[in-house]
């Protein structure tokens, strides 16, 4: 529920603001002054906290009149733990875009579109983004609109259970992707007690559900939009200590109370688990492969390791790569890796087959390539080679304030620390040969695979594995 | 992990980046003289001739004292990037009869396929280190071949880029990879895994029938087939010469490079600089629905025509207000979008258009280097399930036909104004971006794209709005596809012309059940209803 707001008759005047913020990121070690040239994120990082525990970073970065301002919520589909309400994080996104008391949702649209600013949202597992990028001048109306709707959001039933339609629709557009299709069924196959099962989109009955839980996204408010949830992000044409001020102004007086639920385990894989896909039209065949693999790690290698073997295994570089898409050309696309979660996640690899009867040939090529990187040591050169490679593929991404916050984002996500971008290249350079055997071995292992198939074939409408539940979802 | 996309679903619109590296090779005015490339290819009337201050303008000289090829250069010397963008005049407008496609197989060839020196395993290996891709896309005009290095390696990956260029290997097995990339992308991917994209394709390819612009560039499958490695070496020696070819370089490079770069490149062969020239689209009249059947839990609602203007005409800025008004992309305030999702939960998004957006689900704002000398008008409803599609329609008939008869109000002009001016100067945030719409001005024969778009709505008032909204906007006459499952269930329905009534979920608005009680029973007045199988697009050239 919306939270009242405090009259700006008692919050202190912006220069007391300015000395005590000052104050109280020196005594707190909090602004981070190292320029970093040694580091991989080249860009100063100022950080504070204010005593609710809203967490303010600011990243000055040239882009002339342009900032990006993104408020980054630590909730995601890996937070909806109640049966029934997977997708629920996605929908609330929505949500937020239904306005208050201050402004309504017409008059914060007309606000953003005079100011010509670029909008929108995003969920996934860990996560959910609010981001703009808008004119620099305009930074306090951009504050006092987004702090507003964080903390005084209020929308009716009638809003609610018609936006429910719009987030079906976006199943809907969603739904002839046989990546959407072949993910939600590996995560199902793949995770029975943890929220990873489902889709950050989720599944299409609870969709239909949706416009019955009004009272429930009044307490989803409630309990993960709080400021200890939250970093206020921005990046480009901006002052620290002025954002600092700012956001002081506009959102130290909301209150915390910010209750983690409580995320099942899940327990360990001890069997290979499969399911097929049969698609309605004439497709080539997909295989998609998953694999335990442990959270995010910014202080072990563990996670470093994992990158690296996704470009030993599947960059435009590596031997499977050459073989499958290249030499023989038995697929027209792989890709694979592992996406930083906060909790143990999936190791995933996607092909698309140029024919049904390459599948297995192409399983046994993935099998012998893990094989040799288990037991063949790589050559250092090689190794070097791909942490240049990563290197500058980082410094090629940071081309706009947008950009980097999203980058910043992601390192916020996972350990809540920004400075963490730099801590994972560190790992980068420990990484040796004797790292990427160990991680292979411990991860490519047959009774933790989870596989899944698609393909065309007309006489078997349906789909066949053990998860019957899931028919509904593929069409 | 800076290179790890964040699976994320926006609020507006998704990012599946697998879907994207899957569609990623192939993207989708009046008769004119064939002027030459990048200079005054398709100005129209009312084009400015001002330089941008802060660029380059320099041409490289070919051993017969020629300025080819043209070389755009956007100096940035503090960035750490730059920005090599090669634009020539070979899109697919220049496929043969029978064999579509061409245009987009042979710059796959040059952009992604091995060298006289090297296998193109080996150019990856050797890109690799660089984190550099050689891209390519393909458009009906144009195609781009781009990638964005770290000034550290750019003269190692110059090296490269020139290498593929003048001396492609044309080998077999690269032929073949590329061709079944191609295939692979009308069959799995348009046909079987994007009902958006296969609808947005499919309404361009009725808009131009009979004309250049009427296939995919990806081609057809019956011109694919027909395609061999000779074709492709004598179309590369024809349209990917040194006279077709625009260079554009920006960022952090040194002083020299656009010209050794422009140096190195003349050493193309000429080829044909002339573009094309176009036929005046055929005319339409009426309403005619292609209803391409498939599969599909959705239906998914386009309709559009030839627009006579594009960006170099002045009446096309006061168009961009109106169309931003009605349906800008990607945003929460156009009219469709407000009266169809906002106002009614119908989808989940509702837009128009007034030239080519490149691959518009996954793209939030225009793409430079997909210019085309004609453009077209389009409405593009998102999928709605069956029982709404034809109240949709109707919905958005009405929009645009309210927007024609009322026209925009001075409020709605000046909000609208603003938001645009401010709007497109995020369009171009990186350096790839600004250097690309440097170019396409350069090929509609105009000033910078971005400083036009605030410099004409600065003039513009709300007349000029409503005079161009007349005078360029209809419904009566278009081309519709719905993307369907049930053919025979909506041409029923929109012939018999049954009233739509909407059914919801909860109380709508003020106002909106009398609108719906108009609405519902708009006349549809469909001249034609076609079903097309979905296995019998991309066959062959319409």
């Amino acid at each position: 529920m919306p939270l009242p707001r405090e009259e700006k008759s008692v919050r202190p005047r912006p220069i007391q603001i300015a000395l005590m913020l000052v104050v109280a990121m020196i005594a707190a070690g909090l602004v981070s002054a190292d320029p970093a040239q040694d580091k991989v994120f080249p860009h100063l990082v100022h950080q504070t906290r204010l005593d609710n525990g809203l967490k303010v970073v600011v990243v000055p970065f040239d882009s002339p009149g342009t900032l990006a301002y993104f408020t980054v919520v630590r909730t995601g589909s890996r937070d909806e733990v109640e049966p029934g309400h997977s997708g629920f994080a996605h929908f609330f996104e929505h949500m937020m875009f239904r306005g208050t008391d201050k402004y309504s949702e017409d008059e914060y649209n007309e606000v953003l579109k005079r100011m010509g600013a670029d909008i929108n949202a995003f969920t996934s597992d860990d996560r959910t983004v609010y981001h703009m990028v808008g004119p620099a001048s305009e930074l306090e109306s951009i504050i006092d609109l987004e702090s507003d709707r964080f903390q005084n959001l209020r929308y009716s039933e009638d809003v609610f259970r018609r936006e429910a339609l719009a987030v079906l629709g976006e199943y809907n557009k969603n739904a002839s992707s046989p990546f959407r299709a072949m993910f939600e069924r590996l995560r199902q196959l793949a995770f029975e007690e943890h929220t990873y099962g489902h889709t950050t989109m989720g599944y299409v009955e609870d969709i239909k559900a949706m416009p019955g839980y009004y009272g429930y996204s009044l307490s989803f408010f409630e309990r993960f939009y709080r400021p200890e949830n939250i970093t206020v992000l921005v990046v480009g044409d901006v002052q620290p200590d002025s954002v600092a001020q700012l956001a002081e102004k506009y959102y130290g007086s909301w209150r915390p109370g910010y209750m983690p639920p409580v995320i099942p385990a899940e327990a360990q894989q001890i069997e290979p688990r499969a399911g097929h896909i049969n698609w309605p039209s004439p497709i080539s065949p997909f295989l998609m492969l998953g694999y335990r693999v442990p959270a995010f790690s910014d202080t072990t290698v563990d996670t470093a390791t994992l990158d690296i073997i996704a470009q030993l295994l599947f960059s435009e570089s590596a031997p499977l790569y050459r073989k499958l898409v290249v030499d023989e050309q038995w697929v027209d696309f792989i890709s694979g890796g592992y996406s930083d979660h906060r909790d143990p996640y999936l190791f995933t690899i996607t092909s698309r087959i140029k024919s049904d009867d390459l599948v297995l040939k192409v399983r046994q090529a993935i099998a012998e390539a893990v094989a040799d990187l288990s037991t063949e040591p790589i050559a250092v050169e090689r190794l070097e080679r791909i942490k240049s490679n990563l290197r500058y593929g980082f410094a090629l991404g940071l081309d706009s304030p947008g950009s980097v916050a999203r980058t910043l984002s992601n390192a916020l996500i996972m350990t809540g620390d920004p400075h963490s971008l730099n801590r994972v290249f560190g790992q980068y350079q420990k990484v040796n040969p004797e790292d990427v055997r160990r991680i292979t071995r411990e991860t490519f292992k047959p009774e933790t695979e989870t596989v899944v198939t698609l393909s065309h074939l007309e006489d078997r409408p349906g789909t066949d594995d053990a998860s019957e539940k899931s028919k509904a979802e593929v069409h | 992990m800076s290179r790890r996309q964040i699976l994320g679903i926006d609020r507006w619109g998704s990012l599946p980046v697998l879907a994207i590296l899957l569609s990623a090779a192939c993207s989708g005015s009046l008769s004119t003289p064939p002027p030459t490339a990048g200079t005054t290819a398709a100005r129209q009337e009312g084009a400015t001739s001002k330089s941008r201050p802060d660029a380059d303008e320099t041409a490289g000289q070919d051993e017969l004292g020629a300025s080819r090829p043209e070389v755009v250069a956007l100096p940035s010397p503090g960035s750490p990037l730059v920005a090599v963008r090669l634009m020539f005049a070979a899109g697919s407008i220049y496929d043969p009869q029978g064999k579509e496609g061409l245009a987009a197989l042979t710059g796959l060839m040059l952009a992604k396929a091995g060298t006289t020196g090297r296998s193109y395993s080996d150019l990856l290996e050797s890109l690799y280190p660089m984190a550099v891709s050689i891209d390519v896309t393909t458009d009906r005009e144009t195609t781009t071949i781009s990638a964005e290095v770290h000034s550290e390696t750019l003269t190692g990956f110059t090296a490269l880029l020139t290498e593929a260029l003048l001396r492609p290997a044309f080998a077999e097995s690269d032929f073949r990879r590329n061709k079944q990339q191609l295939e692979a992308f009308l069959l799995s991917t348009l046909r079987a895994s994007n009902d958006e994209l296969l609808g947005l394709e499919a309404l361009e390819q009725m808009i131009f029938r009979d004309h250049p612009y009427g296939h995919a560039p990806a081609g057809t499958l019956a011109g694919l087939a027909a395609i061999t490695i000779e074709d492709v070496r004598a179309f590369s020696e024809s349209r990917f010469g040194r006279n077709s070819l625009t260079i554009g370089v920006a960022g952090g490079y040194p002083e020299k490079f656009p010209e050794g770069l422009a140096k190195t490149l003349s050493a193309l062969p000429p080829g044909n600089g002339e573009l094309a020239p176009l036929p005046i689209p055929a005319t339409i009249t009426g309403r005619h629905f292609t209803i391409l059947e498939k599969p599909t839990r959705s239906v998914g609602i386009h309709f559009g025509y030839p627009l006579p203007i594009n960006r170099s005409h002045a009446d096309y800025y006061a168009l961009m207000v109106a169309n931003s008004f009605l349906g800008e992309h990607r945003t929460s305030h156009g009219r469709l979008m407000q009266q169809l999702r906002e106002k009614r939960g119908l989808n989940y998004g509702d837009y128009s258009y007034i030239e080519y957006w490149h691959v518009p689900p996954f793209t939030n704002h225009p793409s430079p280097n997909v210019p085309r000398r004609q453009q077209f008008f389009s409405v593009w409803i998102r999928p709605v399930v069956p029982s709404t599609a034809h109240f949709a329609l109707r919905n958005a008939l009405y929009e645009v036909d309210r927007l024609i008869t009322h026209g925009m109000s001075e409020e709605e002009f000046e909000l609208t104004r603003s938001f645009l001016v401010n709007y497109s100067k995020l369009w171009a945030q990186t350096l790839a971006d600004r250097l690309g719409f440097l170019m396409d001005s350069r090929f509609y024969g105009m000033d910078y794209y971005i400083d036009e778009v605030e410099e004409r709505l600065s003039e513009l008032t709300v007349d000029d709005v409503n005079r161009a909204v007349r005078k360029y906007l209809h419904s009566d006459n278009f081309e519709a596809v719905i993307v369907a499952d049930d053919a025979a269930d909506i041409a029923e329905y929109l012939e018999s012309e049954v009233p739509s009534p909407m059914v919801y979920n909860s109380e709508p608005g003020p106002g909106i059940r009398e609108a719906d009680a108009v609405i519902e029973r708009i006349p549809v007045r469909p001249a034609g209803i076609s079903t097309l199988p979905v296995a019998e697009i991309f066959e062959s050239a319409n």
